[in-house]
């Protein structure tokens, strides 16, 4: 069933298409053959140990909860392409959400991560979030590419924060799109309700 | 009901920054412009603040409006006790009154052969992620309820009045209302 505009089909630049959709309990085992793909190289700085039932059993339960929104990409009957948006559904940051993405080697460079990044931030700004991050560590120049497409700029920068998996130590760079502008203008629209020296 | 009718009368009530002006300006856009039909919208502001009180009034109709004013409300749309309390009295004696349900208890002062429908429409508004469109939803909630104008209509007004950007969230908040008030006026 179509929810959100998902399922939908992507067109790559190399001419090859995938099935974006939003991912749900039943992808779970196919998501955790597309993780137990990638190499430890890729794999080397992502942010959770991806390949364990554990963390599937954890992640499953954000999507059921709510504070995680993916969205899968499907060709040739497997995921080859994942990306999250990840929100705290209480607390003082509940505007922000936090993207994660993650895109099979053989997938790279056709613009498969625009794809589901930007769909992600579709998704954000219709949850009605106002900024959006995402954790990328030097080394991932291609993936920072694609954050700055989709309106993201380098906000902050924590030397020797991340322990990659082989324990090397590396800086992390925050990236950030702040999109509360579009709901400042939906604000202002709602606020003509009490305009000043006008009326009755 | 008010579809027969060749001019309904509107009153959109509640207070500065519920979004008032917007769900009647919707409401006349969808008719006018999307319906091919006849509007004329009056907006009374309060006091130069925050939470005073605001209305709209909405005229609907099939022919030249030649009085824009709303005397005696066909429909009453309210999101605030204190508008309930002011124009509730002036509505027709078959007049339907929607209302905000956890903003607004509808007791007495209504005709005793007037209607009323409910909606938490604040609720509805705060699942979907923003307060802000809770005037979207009982934009969503006239429409379902009164079938006076089409949802698709009523969906272009959405789209062509809110900022870029805001649209999908809107249309959600629009459907949310709309289903809710079908459900209320469909015989099951």
């Amino acid at each position: 069933m179509e929810r959100d505009g998902f399922p939908r089909v992507a067109k790559l630049k190399d001419g090859s298409s995938v099935e974006i959709s939003l991912a749900s309990a039943a992808d779970g085992p196919s998501l955790l053959d597309f993780y137990r793909s990638l190499s430890d190289e890729d794999r080397l700085v992502l942010k959770d140990n991806v390949t364990t039932p554990g963390w599937l059993a954890r992640f499953l339960a954000k999507l059921e909860s709510g504070a995680a929104t993916s969205l899968v990409a499907r060709a040739d009957g497997r995921i080859c392409g994942e990306a999250t948006l990840h929100r705290n559904l209480h607390g003082w940051s509940r505007h922000v959400g936090e993207i994660r993405l993650s895109v099979a080697a053989d997938r790279r460079g056709k613009g498969l991560g625009y794809a589901l990044a930007g769909g992600v931030v579709k998704l954000a700004i219709d949850m009605g979030l106002e900024k959006m991050v995402a954790q990328l560590v030097e080394s991932q120049a291609a993936a920072r590419k694609t954050f700055e497409r989709l309106g993201f700029r380098q906000e902050a920068e924590l030397a020797r924060q991340v322990a990659d998996i082989r324990g090397t130590k590396r800086d992390l760079l925050i990236y950030s799109n702040d999109v509360s502008h579009i709901w400042s203008a939906m604000e202002a629209l709602v606020e003509e309700d009490y305009r000043p020296h006008e009326g009755q | 009901m008010a579809s027969q009718n060749t001019r309904t009368e509107i009153r959109v009530g509640g207070l500065g920054g519920q979004g008032i002006i917007l769900c009647g300006s919707i409401i006349g856009k969808a008719a006018a412009i999307y319906s091919g039909r006849h509007a004329a919208m009056i907006q009374a502001f309060g006091p130069e603040a925050r939470g005073s009180a605001c209305s709209a009034q909405v005229i609907v109709a099939d022919e030249a409006i030649g009085y824009p004013y709303v005397r005696h409300p066909d429909i009453l749309v309210l999101l605030s006790q204190d508008a309930f309390v002011q124009f509730a009295p002036q509505l027709k004696p078959d007049g339907l009154v929607l209302y905000e349900n956890e903003l607004v208890q509808p007791e007495g002062k209504l005709p005793t052969t007037a209607r009323s429908l409910g909606i938490p429409a604040t609720r509805f508004a705060e699942e979907l992620g923003r307060r802000l469109v809770l005037n979207i939803v009982m934009a969503g909630f006239f429409t379902g309820a009164t079938n006076l104008l089409s949802i698709d209509a009523v969906e272009k007004a959405v789209v062509d009045s809110v900022p870029k950007g805001t649209e999908s969230l809107n249309l959600k908040a629009l459907m949310k209302g709309y289903e809710y008030g079908r459900a209320l006026v469909t015989p099951t």
